[in-house]
């Protein structure tokens, strides 16, 4: 993960380094359990890795996760590379072909050694289809079964007749990591571990939701980098412990009057997936001419339902229900209302005073809606918008002094807007 | 032929009910059993030369299918069309029907859309087909609204009577195809013309192809090659190809083979359409035929004679592009030449580099006929 930036923006705090223990930890123990005869499964972030907890011998890994760590480490276009060199258009998601590079070349460049092979691959497709199709590759190459999750797109709030179809899926990847692991499953694991997520996610959210406060304790790369461990410790103590530990953390430094931008002028919100090659850059640069990207779409929405940002709390009843509801919980499977409901809230609740929406060449899905989305928030909310090209791991595709002559730009139009004389007054959107 | 906006629009001013359909496989039998005209709303390549309605909505890594479709609808949607059609085809579709309708809202116009999710699973997966059947007694009972008709099981085998002699006939094209009978420069506008016309008056140009192609000479000397990729090629590459000694035998092309490769029996829609998606004519878009994607594609290139496989990847179909490489692959280590070319909407301009790259395919796989 990145280091201290003297120019302002994230820092590495006791948070941060007891994550990189968290995530070299979880990978030494994958690779470890995994060597010693773990049934190993490879899922899309998505994919509810709590009910492998009710397995004895199952270990997961993200391979979409690793993708996103090796960009953040550097890595990220070496193994597109790769892929590419292999014949995957440089079109692709560039977390398939990080993924695709790294496993063809046996893990080689990769921070965590790559992961070991898996046994299953269990894709859904609300997130992204193309998943499913980047598994396949796999499941061809190797032979691993591949079980797929369909879960409806969400145009409305999740109707009870998908949840129920969601749910039985559930209890058909049971039984098929039943058939081929030879293991049984126990429900009351499961539970547990639902349990430990709920918590953890309740302690997410009191993290998350201190950038209401002006100026906000947090940036939004904090929690690009803090959601690390939800995709690889989920249903676990260590986690829950970990974000209690952050938000408590994050409190005191509020209370010492530790700001990542104490100068916080423009408080903004990002709108995709993290950059993961640029955190340490833009969020320094940023923090240099006042701004803070307090809020994102991407990290505000775990643990939420589609259409706002509230904690959706486990009951104590069936796991499975609670998982089935949540399944749609990241942006990409949520239509254009739902996603214009969540920013509302997210806008209004964290005094947002400008939007960035981040156009990622390597997620059509979350992409797709953004020009219109745009025109939402310059028409219905008031408040200006800028559109920048990204690729979330593939730094390739992005270009610094682009992307800031339009983010300076936005900054511009809200000291106009301030002034008098901004968007409201007539002026266009950029 | 007329090109495809005065086709819809003389279809419009002659009292049609027109039901535009977001790609790839709409349930047209059921539309059309409600007195409706299906049109697929394929690339139309012809009727949009200018993106900047669809500019506007969808940025330009969208394809050319998604990109064409979004500024078409907009702009001629509520004059043209009763209704829109999509389901969870592919990702890039999906995210689609609420850009448009914003879009056409901000006409001033409107557009009621129907939706329907086909599940991504195969049918042996819990749920599967019990799910479908929902979704499609919930869409048939909002036709039913929107027409005014009640559901007739008669009706529906009528039109699905008819979708199936349409497939049948456009089978028996490729076949002419197959047997050097009729180039595929001819073949490939006719068959995508499926896409935006009356059905009966497609069978009727069908049938009329059928004879009067099945009566000639064969011609297929050429070296044969299978043609892939989601819309049919411009035809002057397709010429290039006759030109340059290349015979198209098959194809696998979502507007054509995928499209015609399914036509299943009976009159309960329910059965119908459960057979319909789990078992379609494989496509990279259905999530679970990848596996009997390659399976068929082997067996075409062993039973038609196949030499070469020319793959026309969709700029920014991601779902091509990951199936590409293994195929090419496989194919190849079969000991069958394959080409990639990569079409987009900025790229239809200027063909002359496509050109030079299959004559140049040729060469090579001449050479290794001789």
């Amino acid at each position: 993960m990145p280091h201290e930036t003297p120019t302002g923006g994230f820092k590495k705090t006791s948070s941060g380094k007891r994550l990189t223990g968290i995530i070299m930890n979880d990978y030494l123990q994958l690779h470890q359990r995994a060597a010693e005869g773990a049934f190993v499964v490879w899922i899309a972030i998505v994919v509810p890795a709590e009910i492998f907890a009710g397995f004895d011998n199952v270990v997961y890994a993200v391979p979409e996760s690793h993708a996103a760590m090796s960009a953040g480490k550097g890595v990220g276009a070496v193994q597109c590379g790769k892929a590419e060199k292999a014949g995957y258009s440089s079109d692709l998601c560039s977390y398939a072909r990080i993924d695709l590079g790294t496993a063809m070349d046996g893990g080689k460049d990769s921070p965590s050694f790559g992961m070991p092979r898996p046994h299953l691959l269990v894709s859904n497709n609300n997130n992204c289809s193309l998943l499913a199709k980047w598994f396949d590759v796999y499941h061809r190459v190797w032979g691993t079964p591949h079980f797929i999750l369909d879960i409806p797109f969400c145009y409305e709030e999740q109707t009870p007749q998908d949840f129920a179809y969601i749910r039985g899926q559930f209890a058909d990847l049971v039984r098929t990591i039943e058939g081929l692991s030879g293991q049984r499953f126990d429900e009351a694991k499961a539970r547990e571990a639902v349990c430990l997520s709920g918590e953890a996610l309740r302690e997410w959210k009191r993290f998350t939701s201190l950038a209401q406060h002006r100026p906000s304790p947090i940036t939004a790369f904090d929690s690009f980098v803090q959601m690390a461990p939800i995709l690889t410790s989920r249903g676990t103590q260590q986690l829950a412990d970990h974000y209690r530990a952050l938000a408590d953390e994050t409190e005191e430094q509020m209370r010492q009057g530790v700001y990542p931008v104490p100068d916080e002028r423009y408080r903004l919100l990002w709108d995709n997936i993290a950059p993961w090659h640029q955190l340490r850059k833009m969020s320094g640069r940023l923090a240099s001419l006042g701004a803070n990207i307090t809020t994102a779409s991407y990290t505000y929405c775990i643990g939420s339902l589609e259409g706002t940002f509230d904690m959706y709390a486990y009951d104590g009843g069936d796991p499975f229900a609670w998982l089935a509801r949540l399944q749609n919980f990241s942006v990409c499977p949520h239509g254009m209302a739902l996603r214009a409901r969540a920013m509302r809230q997210a806008v209004e609740r964290n005094g947002i005073d400008g939007v960035v929406f981040a156009s990622n060449r390597s997620c059509k899905v979350y992409s797709l809606m953004q020009m219109d989305q745009m025109r939402f928030v310059r028409d219905e909310l008031g408040i200006p918008a800028v559109m920048i090209d990204v690729d979330h791991a593939d730094e390739r595709k992005y270009s610094e002094e682009a992307s800031f002559v339009r983010l300076e730009a936005l900054l511009e139009t809200i000291d106009a807007g301030r002034r008098g004389n901004g968007m409201n007054s007539g002026n266009p959107s950029i | 032929m007329n090109g495809i906006l005065e086709t819809l629009s003389g279809m419009k001013t002659g009292g049609r009910r027109l039901i535009g359909c977001f790609p790839l496989y709409p349930p047209l039998e059921l539309l059309h059993s409600f007195g409706l005209t299906p049109i697929t709303l394929w690339g139309m390549r012809d009727a949009v030369r200018d993106y900047g309605t669809g500019d506007r909505h969808v940025q330009n890594y969208a394809c050319q299918v998604a990109r064409a479709l979004t500024g078409f609808v907009i702009d001629n949607g509520p004059s043209l069309f009763d209704a829109l059609f999509m389901y969870n085809a592919c990702d890039t579709l999906r995210n689609l029907p609420e850009i448009v309708h914003a879009g056409i809202r901000e006409t001033g116009a409107d557009l009621p859309i129907f939706r329907l999710h086909v599940p991504a699973l195969s049918p042996d997966r819990t749920g599967a087909k019990d799910y479908l059947r929902d979704r499609l007694r919930l869409l048939m009972a909002d036709l039913e609204r929107f027409t005014g008709r009640p559901f007739s099981a008669k009706a529906f085998a009528e039109s699905a009577a008819l979708y199936a002699k349409q497939r049948s006939f456009c089978r028996e094209i490729e076949a002419l195809c197959t047997g050097g009978k009729m180039p595929f420069a001819a073949a490939a506008p006719l068959l995508e013309r499926a896409h935006f016309m009356d059905v009966r008056e497609h069978i009727a140009l069908l049938e009329e192809a059928v004879t009067h192609h099945a009566g000639l000479p064969e011609n297929g000397s050429g070296v044969r090659v299978l043609v892939s990729g989601i819309q049919a090629p411009p035809v002057d590459l397709l010429r290039v190809m006759d030109a340059s000694g290349l015979t198209v035998a098959a194809n696998d092309i979502a507007t054509m083979a995928r499209s015609y490769g399914t036509s299943p029996t009976g009159s309960d829609p329910l059965d119908y359409y459960a057979a319909f998606y789990f078992d379609h004519h494989p496509c990279t878009t259905i999530l679970p035929a990848g596996d009997r994607r390659i399976k068929l594609l082997g067996q075409r290139v062993q039973e038609d004679g196949i030499r070469g496989v020319v793959f026309f990847g969709e700029k920014f179909c991601e779902y091509e592009y990951f199936e590409i490489p293994y195929l090419q692959e496989t194919l190849n280590t079969r000991g069958v030449a394959t080409l990639f070319l990569e079409l987009g909407a900025d790229d239809l301009a200027n063909l002359m580099p496509l050109r030079t790259r299959i004559e140049a395919f040729a060469e090579i796989v001449r050479g290794d006929s001789v």
